[in-house]
Formats: C-alpha cells, sequence, structure tokens
C-alpha cells in the first residue's frame, strides 16, 4: 500500500470509530429526550437504581437467561446439524427441513411463548428453552445446511483420490469446511436468542432477565424496566463482543 | 516394467458442450509421458478420468496398477499440517502407528521435505513445499501410475529446480510410470520420453511425438511446430 492509501484508509478507520460514538450519544440523547417528558426515568436515575441492586441480586438472573439461551440455542444447532446432514442425502429430510424452516420462520416469539407457557405451565422452566430453540431454529437450519455444502469439491476429490470414504469425507472435508459459516450462524443465533429469551421469561415465573422486567413493570417501577433492559443490553454486547466476535474471527482463519 | 500401464480408448466427454472427443492413448511402463495443449482444451478433464475420478460418457480407461495424483491446485487440508496431509490416505486405508510414521518419513524425505516442513500448515508453507507434500501424499500409497497436472505452474524457479530432482530420483528408484500435463514446455521436455499434443476444446489428439533420441533443442522444436500446426489450423477452421 502507498503512503497516501495508508493515511486515506487511517482516516477511514478514525471516521468509522467516530461513527461509531455517535451512534451510542444519539441513543443516549433520545432517551434523555424521553425523560424530559417525565414519563421515564432518565440515565443517571437508572444508573443509580443499577448501582444500588446487589450482585447476588443480578447474578442468578443473568445466569438463568443465559442458561436458558445457550440451551435451546444448543438444541436448535444440534437439530440443525442433524437434518442438515440428512438433507444432504435424503431428499425427504431436505424437504422436510425446508418447510419446517418456513413454518417457524413465520410463528413470532409471542405465539410460541403463549403456547408454550399455556401447555407446560407458568412455573415449568421449559417455555423459555423451547421458544429459543423454535425462533432460533428457522435461521440456524438454513445457515447450517448451507455450511455443510460449502466445502470445495476441489479438496471432497483430493480425499477421494487418496481412498476417502464418504464418512471420511463428512468428517474431514464437510464438517471442517463448514467451521466458518457456523461460527457465523451461533454467533448471530447466541445474539437472537439471548432476546428471545428474555419474551419467554417474561411469560412465566420461572425467573431470569425478562422475568425480572416484567415483574419491575407489574410494580409500576420503571427505573427497574430500564435498569433491567440495561442488564441485558449489557449482556448481549458483552458475550457478542468479548466472546463471540473473537470466536467468529478465529473460525474465519481456519480455511485460509 | 514392460507393457502397457494405462490405456485410454475413444473417450468422449461432455459437460455443458463436449469437452474429450475420441480421445485414445496409452502410457507404457516406466515411461515420462507428456501431454500439452492450449489452455482449458481438457487436459485436467483427461488426467481426472485416466485417474478414475470421473467416468468418460463413452469409450473407456484400462489402468494397470494404483494410480496416484497430484492436482494443479494442491489440493491440501489447509487445517492440516502438511505432516497430516500426507499421512491422509494411509489413514484411509486403515494404516496407522509406526507403519504409517515410517511412510510418511520416507516419502516425504524423498520429496525433499524436512520435518520443519512437515509441521507447517500450508498457509505459512512455500509454493515448492506445498507442491511437494501433494506428490507425497500421492505416493505414500505406493502408486504404480503417477499423474502430474501442472506440476511446474506458479514455482519459482528454485523450487522447479529441486522438484524436478526430486522426480528424478522418484524415477531412478521406482521406475514410476508418469504422465505429466504442463503447458512449461521447458521444464516438460527433457524429462518426457513421449507427448501427446492435444487440440483446442473440444480435445483430440493432434500428434504423438517420441521424444527419445533428440536433444533439448530439437524436442522443443518438434513440439512447438505442432502446437503451431493445430493452432493455425482451428484457427482457420
Ligand atoms: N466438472 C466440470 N463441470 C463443467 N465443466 C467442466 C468441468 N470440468 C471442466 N469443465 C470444462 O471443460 C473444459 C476443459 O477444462 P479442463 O480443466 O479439463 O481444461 P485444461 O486443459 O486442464 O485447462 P487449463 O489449461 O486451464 O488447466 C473447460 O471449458 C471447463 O470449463
Ligand atoms: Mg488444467
Amino acid at each position: 500500500m502507498t503512503r497516501g492509501g495508508k493515511e486515506a484508509s487511517r482516516g477511514h478507520e478514525i471516521a468509522f470509530r467516530a461513527g461509531r460514538i455517535l451512534a451510542s450519544l444519539f441513543v443516549l440523547a433520545i432517551w434523555i429526550s424521553a425523560s424530559a417528558t417525565g414519563m421515564l426515568p432518565g440515565p443517571v436515575e437508572v444508573v443509580a437504581y443499577l448501582l444500588s441492586m446487589e450482585p447476588e441480586e443480578v447474578a442468578p438472573q443473568v445466569l438463568k437467561t443465559l442458561y436458558n439461551s445457550i440451551t435451546g440455542f444448543s438444541l436448535s444447532f444440534l437439530a440443525s446439524m442433524v437434518l442438515g446432514l440428512l438433507s444432504h442425502r435424503l431428499p425427504l429430510i431436505k424437504g422436510f427441513s425446508e418447510a419446517l424452516s418456513e413454518i417457524f420462520n413465520s410463528t413470532s416469539a409471542l405465539v410460541w411463548s403463549l403456547v408454550l407457557v399455556a401447555t407446560l405451565g407458568v412455573l415449568s422452566p421449559l417455555p423459555p428453552i423451547l421458544v429459543v430453540a423454535a425462533v432460533t431454529l428457522p435461521h440456524v437450519l438454513t445457515a447450517t445446511v448451507s455450511a455443510l455444502s460449502s466445502a470445495d469439491p476441489g479438496l471432497l476429490e483430493a480425499v477421494r483420490s487418496v481412498g476417502a470414504k464418504p464418512s471420511d469425507e463428512f468428517f474431514e472435508v464437510i464438517l471442517p469446511s463448514s467451521v466458518p459459516l457456523l461460527a457465523s450462524a451461533s454467533r448471530v443465533g447466541l445474539g437472537t436468542a439471548l432476546r428471545i429469551s428474555v419474551v419467554a421469561e417474561a411469560f412465566g415465573s420461572s425467573g431470569g432477565v425478562g422475568y425480572m422486567i416484567i415483574r419491575s413493570y407489574n410494580l409500576a417501577d420503571a427505573s427497574g424496566v430500564l435498569a433491567w433492559s440495561l442488564v441485558l443490553i449489557a449482556l448481549v454486547l458483552g458475550l457478542d463482543q468479548l466472546v463471540l466476535k473473537p470466536l467468529e474471527r478465529r473460525a474465519r482463519r481456519w480455511l485460509e | 516394467m514392460a507393457g502397457v500401464m494405462l490405456e485410454v480408448s475413444s473417450v468422449y466427454k461432455s459437460f455443458s458442450e463436449p469437452v474429450l472427443v475420441d480421445v485414445s492413448l496409452h502410457l507404457n511402463g516406466g515411461e515420462v509421458l507428456g501431454i500439452v495443449g492450449p489452455n482449458g482444451c481438457g487436459k485436467t478433464t483427461l488426467l481426472r478420468i485416466m485417474a478414475g475420478l470421473e467416468s468418460p460418457d463413452k469409450g473407456s480407461v484400462r489402468r494397470e496398477g494404483k494410480v496416484g495424483i497430484v492436482f494443479q491446485e494442491d489440493r491440501l487440508l489447509p487445517w492440516k499440517t502438511l505432516w497430516e496431509n500426507v499421512a491422509l490416505g494411509l489413514k484411509y486405508h486403515g494404516i496407522r502407528g509406526e507403519e504409517l510414521t515410517k511412510r510418511v518419513r520416507d516419502y516425504s524425505s524423498m520429496v525433499g521435505l524436512t520435518d520443519s516442513d512437515l509441521s507447517l500448515h500450508p498457509r505459512k508453507a512455500s509454493g515448492g513445499t506445498r507442491r511437494k507434500a501433494a506428490l507425497a501424499r500421492a505416493l505414500v500409497l505406493e502408486p504404480e501410475i503417477l499423474l502430474l497436472d501442472e506440476p511446474f505452474t506458479g514455482l519459482d524457479v528454485k523450487a522447479r529446480t529441486s522438484l524436478r530432482e526430486a522426480l528424478n530420483w522418484i524415477w531412478d528408484e521406482y521406475g514410476l510410470s508418469t504422465v505429466i500435463v504442463s503447458h512449461q514446455l521447458e521444464e516438460l521436455l527433457p524429462l518426457a520420453d513421449r507427448v501427446y499434443v492435444l487440440t483446442p476444446k473440444p480435445a483430440r489428439v493432434a500428434e504423438e511425438i517420441d521424444l527419445r533420441g533428440m536433444d533439448l533443442e530439437r524436442r522443443l522444436e518438434r513440439v512447438k511446430e505442432a502446437l503451431l500446426r493445430i493452432l493455425s489450423r482451428s484457427g482457420t477452421g
């Protein structure tokens, strides 16, 4: 790269970062002007509320939500791997998976939550997990099917030329080739899972950040609603930036 | 060593349009056979059919021994080290433990790969090192027939020389019957005993030239003449 190019790309980088900071300020500005109406507590009030919460009070709810989302996501991931693998061979399963994705994709998290809570009861710990699984399934399934067909045909032919059996092809080429796409899908999927989990938690009474949000709402505790919402935002952003994004980046280098 | 090791008879192959038309050729035992032809004429397809990786639409291929193939693009698994790549075929054939280690060692050192080369992942290795690993991956299975697709393309002079030395060593030691597809005539012709010159797509055999007894200058002259002839013919027809 020329020096001019380097400077241009540095300018680009600074502008990009400035844009990111502006976005946070923009959201903050909306919040402050909304609180000026007097209907909503402002940032200072909510942060003070947050600081007054005991860690022993917050941690179990955060863990519950993490548990719900990770378990639900794992279920949809496993189901997707099985369906994706079978779709590879069997047109019946391929059609089945495709239609299942379409049906699930057009069903709202609200509907799943109501139906599952009505069926399993408000005290059941299962609805949030199952709602997460159902809502993330279409995306994860579609991604898995395309990930599993993303292997380079040249590599498949090369291992076949030295005697690979179909199972060798799967475990040694198809699966490793799908790692980057599966990692991207997992990043998106787990982010979605956290946000969906709280919706489902709100309909039951088995705890979690979503349960705390709705409980604060029912107690007309607006600061509580916003404080728990901030906890959720921190959770989603923290997981994404500190764990999922670095993992995805590593996975992308895998195929180079 | 005598006798025909591989015979292609009246092979026809078409993808969306014909690629190979009525191709017949043979590879004698212990021979180095060159295949030359214009870009995109169907050389790789012919080699894949010879290896049994693709089946011809018409015609047949007869092989008198195991085939090893080295692809134009190396095709090493990027998430495995060169050592693991070389060992792939042995693993698939149920060869493990000491026997596996010994074979990987032997054939790797035969092509000039060091232990430190073998510990690299493909992206960290040079083009020449990768090509040698692809060659060793084919050789560990001890084939009687070796197919090389553009083995010298993309390598610098040093790597080409080193690869040529490795091949010469293998031929001296094993007399492996070999087919080399290459458009780098300066590299190919000193090595080859015979060449087939193919026409532009769809490929037919235009000429068969026996190079034995010719010096390099004469070899180059003969093959270049043949290529010019088919190109001018296809230009007018
Ligand atoms: N699997 C395939 N499916 C469809 N078309 C193919 C396939 N393999 C090769 N072809 C076509 O057949 C023709 C010959 O390809 P091939 O790779 O055999 O030629 P080549 O002589 O090896 O070319 P190059 O000089 O670039 O190495 C090309 O037009 C190519 O697009
Ligand atoms: Mg080719």
